[in-house]
């Protein structure tokens, strides 16, 4: 069926969002070709005068050659990759005999022609002593690339940058890339070195493609994303998506997305690396680097270059030619007199800093997209995705990876039932809310939630204990938003949103020692982590909970504090800064309760909360006692409204504490943990 | 190793003199020589720019010098190969060695492993008649060497320029880097990376242009041992893949075996070790010295020279 190319007016697909337009294309939207006729795609693009390059299978990979019939296309194939490792397999059993673009990214990239190996550039001769040196005029065939994926044309980009960016513009690249005309394909599968997720380039095409194919069994759904490529659609046999091949095409996105996963952590990546100058890894990769430069000529992006002359035997002539050339070479940054990366860890160093952070400065992007290449083609394996997180490690981020909040949305507060009204101290009360939405009960110790009663400003507060199906909140009457929270009646309703921020890493205890710090309310958030110490005791060594109190009378829990130490085998140790008449505990700073003699620093984890000037403090001592500051846990207070990083007020230096935070480690807060005016 | 220019100050040559060139060989198989034959296109200027006046292969007319430049081909394997080249070198206002032997050892520095006088015994009926050193050693273990092209053969185009570079007066532009760039530049698939075949081709000095693996085969370390060779980290890979130590350390130990580090990999894997029971087997196999100490044996007085080509043969 040959369906009339016409707009529609629903449509799921997004369509070119990147290219500028000024008037509709005429063949807007998503259409579906049939299998059979992608000859005709094929054979429209030739019959433009292009040569068609795409997938083909050579020499036991699919590289990219001139493709004249879809019968040259990989039919059936599909790759399988590692670190130093390709393999190609073919199918011959059902649907996966048919697929033609199952497999993710080979040896090549588009760079071998926009940017090709070897480029002639100039004649120089030298004649009774005069100079002349003639440009050779770039000669661009006219291309069109089948088969592109996300990362090849989010490649393609950054190149573009590179080339066209500015202030110069390289000539023999731009002619290249303006006669290229670009089919998309986007992965069906998920290749074993891909990282495009991570790097924000795929495997969604979602811009600088003239036509973007998505394959489905049958057939493929077909949008174009410029003039020339809805010109070419609208000489194409086409028909409606159907509901259905549309849902496909979408969950297959979500597979591939779903597979890569999030291999890399991208956030401050290029601050970690250029604070690791003088990491000893850079040695240790430098050992199993064989300086091959294999990463850099299978990079998409890599630019690098060298002009090689050859002259004849009397110096009159010598052609210039731009070469393909790496920062991993000897020559490459050598001057009379030596190299400036003589050794190996400077070869590699200059590689991966410019990739994942001088790039950004020069370029405003990442020299990377993920697309596996340098692990994939590296003989002997060394894994970028490996060496960045040994390099470079993700902040020590409390627990999991960011997550969007159950329940998120800044307008998004969902009622929760107060069941129970406790009273703890004079000014602070616990509320046992329940009816609630059950992401709050599946929340994580130090995760708090925004709380509002309608006509008061929300408010940030810590869970202070999850039960099956209900949470409790302790709040201290600071003001009159806390004081009517606190004053309301059984079975009233109070807004939720959350449950929002990092947790404790509770996993990093695991076997060690743990230590627990902490002064008046700050208790609330700790008291889920210690519930859940107390729940799988045997999993810890020694656990040590010490808690300071203005007065005996502000103590907080204290049936849950004579349990812990009963039942839990958790060593509790009480002081507070003025004892009463009934008091016969220690009276002070909650750091002199500390039995220097009977534990070992080294060994242990410390999870500390309470004003911030007694956590200063606490740090200092507990980094007298051996604690590293990837070992010391804080949580902090700021003003949050949002609770998930949108509306900047709780701002910490690079940090928004909702969502970066609440719960921190020493290590990651760096400089600006304690200092003033941050 | 490869591309290395030693002290030796620039020619001062003024454009347009005829420089005065000597090509000579030692143990070798004479292909890196006629290499020079081979460049076709371009004999008539080359002879219009050098004065071949010592060049067995292509003229009989001999002489001993003094030459502005002397090739020199083959490993140093006899008493009167050490002698001569100490000669040569005083005769030679540059010396460039070209090709494996010359500047590595050659296959022939295998040797170097094993036991010299068991060989020579199990080879010739009467080894008294042959004076032979137990150690084929490169060029540069006698004397300095201002230039080193390597390969099995050396190339073409590197030595056309070579010779543009001496007839000009600069330094010669020799890549130093390794065969991977010109396999990826060419398009070539990684026949590590896809088919697991062991290749020399990361530690290796480019220059072939990557032939053997446009062809299916993993390099054979012709051009030997680029800058910085990581020779080890290469092993470890094969050697982690679950290859034998001999085998990784027989890959190593081509016609550039006796250039450092595949030398160490060779000794350390043992990539010359022979059949168990050959007769040349040597008694002290694994021992720490590959070979004896070329030095030493340089040092050691030569018989007289007895002029001709055949010393050098």
């Amino acid at each position: 069926m040959v369906a009339t190319p016409e707009p529609r007016a629903q449509d799921p697909e997004p369509v070119g969002a990147a290219l500028p337009r000024t008037e509709p294309l005429p063949a807007e939207g998503t259409w579906f070709l049939a299998k059979a006729n992608l000859q005709l795609l094929i054979d429209q693009l030739r019959a433009d005068g292009r040569i068609v390059l795409g997938p083909t299978v050579a020499d036991g990979a699919i590289v990219i050659d001139e493709v004249r019939s879809v019968e040259a296309l990989p039919v059936g194939w599909r790759d399988h990759q590692a670190p130093g490792h390709y393999r190609l397999e073919r199918r011959t059993d059902g649907a996966a005999a048919t697929r033609i673009f199952d497999f993710t990214v080979g040896p090549q990239s588009p760079k071998r022609w926009t940017f090709p190996p070897r480029t002639p550039l100039a004649v120089g001769r030298r004649d009774d002593g005069r100079v002349r040196h003639e440009p050779v005029a770039p000669k661009p065939p006219k291309l069109a690339f089948l088969g592109l994926r996300a990362c090849e044309i989010a490649a393609l980009e950054v190149q573009d940058r590179v080339f066209l960016g500015g202030p110069f513009v390289d000539p023999d690249y731009e002619a290249r890339r303006e006669a290229a005309f670009i089919v998309a394909v986007e992965c069906a599968v998920a290749g074993g070195t891909c990282f495009c997720t991570s790097m924000g380039t795929g495997p969604e095409v979602t811009r600088g493609y003239d036509l973007a194919l998505t394959e489905l069994d049958e057939g493929f759904l077909v949008r174009a994303g410029s003039r020339a490529g809805a010109d070419l659609l609208g000489r194409l046999p086409l028909s409606l998506p159907s509901a259905d091949q549309l849902n496909r095409a979408t969950e297959q996105r979500a597979r591939v997305r779903a597979a890569i996963g999030d291999p890399v952590a991208t956030r401050g990546l290029r601050d970690r690396l250029l604070a690791q100058w003088d990491s000893p890894r850079w040695a240790a990769v430098a050992e199993r680097c064989l300086l091959c430069a294999n990463c850099t000529l299978v990079c998409p992006t890599c630019f690098c270059s060298s002009v090689e002359q050859r002259s004849d035997l009397d110096g009159r002539t010598a052609t210039m030619e731009r070469v393909w050339d790496s920062c991993f070479t000897a020559g490459f940054a050598k001057v009379a007199g030596g190299s400036f990366r003589s050794r190996p860890r400077d070869r590699y160093r200059q590689w991966l800093t410019h990739k994942f952070a001088t790039w950004i400065d020069q370029f405003g992007t990442f020299g990377c997209v993920g697309c596996g290449r340098c692990i994939t083609w590296c003989p002997v394996g060394i894994d970028v995705r490996a060496e960045l997180a040994a390099i470079a490690p993700p902040f020590e981020v409390a627990a999991e990876p960011l997550a969007v909040p159950a329940v998120g949305g800044p307008a998004e507060f969902r009622p929760a039932r107060i069941r129970e009204v406790r009273h703890e101290t004079a000014d602070t009360t616990t509320l046992l809310l329940d009816q609630l939405h059950p992401a709050f009960p599946a929340g994580r110790p130090g995760q708090f939630v925004m709380v509002n009663l309608p006509a008061f400003p929300p408010l940030p507060i810590s869970i202070s204990r999850f039960h099956p199906d209900a949470i409790e909140l302790t709040i201290r009457a600071a003001g009159p938003a806390t004081t009517a929270l606190i004053g309301l009646p059984v079975g009233h309703e109070i807004g939720l949103r959350g449950p929002l921020g990092t947790s404790w890493p509770l996993d990093r205890a695991l076997g060690r020692d743990v230590v627990i710090v902490t002064g008046g309310i700050g208790l609330a958030p700790l008291r889920p982590l210690v519930d859940a110490i107390a729940a799988q005791r045997d999993r810890f060594d020694a656990v040590r909970l010490y808690y300071g109190a203005r007065t005996p009378r502000d103590l907080l829990y204290r049936e849950d504090l004579v349990v812990w130490g009963r039942d839990a085998e958790i060593e509790v140790s009480l002081t507070v800064d003025r004892a009463g008449p009934d008091w016969t505990g220690p009276v002070g700073v909650v750091t002199n309760l500390f039995d220097r003699a009977s534990w070992d620093g080294r060994h242990a984890v410390a999870f500390v909360c309470g004003p911030e000037r007694m956590m200063q403090v606490t740090v200092d001592v507990l980094r007298e006692l051996g604690l590293a500051d990837d070992r010391i846990f804080v949580t902090l207070e700021r003003h949050m409204e949002c609770g998930i990083g949108l509306c900047g007020h709780c701002q910490m230096g690079r940090f928004f504490v909702c969502r970066d935070g609440p719960v921190f480690s020493i290590a990651q807060l760096g400089g600006v943990f304690g200092r003033e005016g941050i | 190793m490869a591309a290395t220019p030693t002290s030796h100050e620039p020619a001062a040559h003024s454009p347009g003199a005829r420089l005065r060139v000597g090509v000579v060989k030692y143990a070798s198989c004479d292909g890196c020589q006629l290499t020079l034959l081979d460049l076709e296109d371009e004999l008539l200027d080359i002879v219009e720019r050098f004065d071949l006046i010592e060049f067995p292969e292509a003229s009989s007319s001999r002489s001993s010098g003094p030459y502005d430049v002397l090739l020199v081909e083959g490993s140093i394997s006899t008493p009167e190969q050490a002698a001569e080249i100490v000669e040569l070198r005083r005769a030679a206002r540059r010396l460039v060695t070209i090709g494996a032997c010359a500047s590595a050892g050659g296959i022939q520095a295998l040797r170097n492993w094993i036991d010299h006088e068991a060989f020579r015994a199990a080879v010739y009926a009467h080894p008294e008649y042959v004076a032979s050193l137990a150690t084929a050693t490169p060029v540069r273990e006698h004397v300095p060497v201002d230039f080193e092209l390597t390969g099995c053969p050396i190339s073409k185009a590197q030595l056309r320029e070579v010779l543009a570079a001496l007839a000009i007066g600069r330094r010669p532009q020799i890549r130093e880097e390794a065969v991977c760039l010109d396999c990826k530049r060419r398009g070539t698939v990684c026949v590590m990376v896809a088919r697991n075949v062991p290749c020399l081709g990361p530690v290796t000095q480019t220059g072939c242009g990557a032939i053997c693996p446009a062809f299916g085969r993993g390099c054979y370390g012709c051009f030997g041992p680029r800058e910085q060779a990581n020779a080890d980290g290469l092993a470890a890979w094969l050697l982690a893949d679950g290859r034998a130590p001999a085998d990784v350390g027989r890959l190593f130990a081509g016609f550039t075996a006796y250039a450092e580090p595949f030398r160490s990999v060779v000794t350390r894997l043992g990539g010359t070790r022979m059949t168990p029971g050959s007769p040349v087997l040597r008694a002290t196999s694994g021992s720490a010295h590959p070979g004896p100490d070329p030095a030493a044996e340089a040092a050691k007085p030569a018989r007289p020279k007895r002029g001709g080509s055949d010393a050098r043969s």
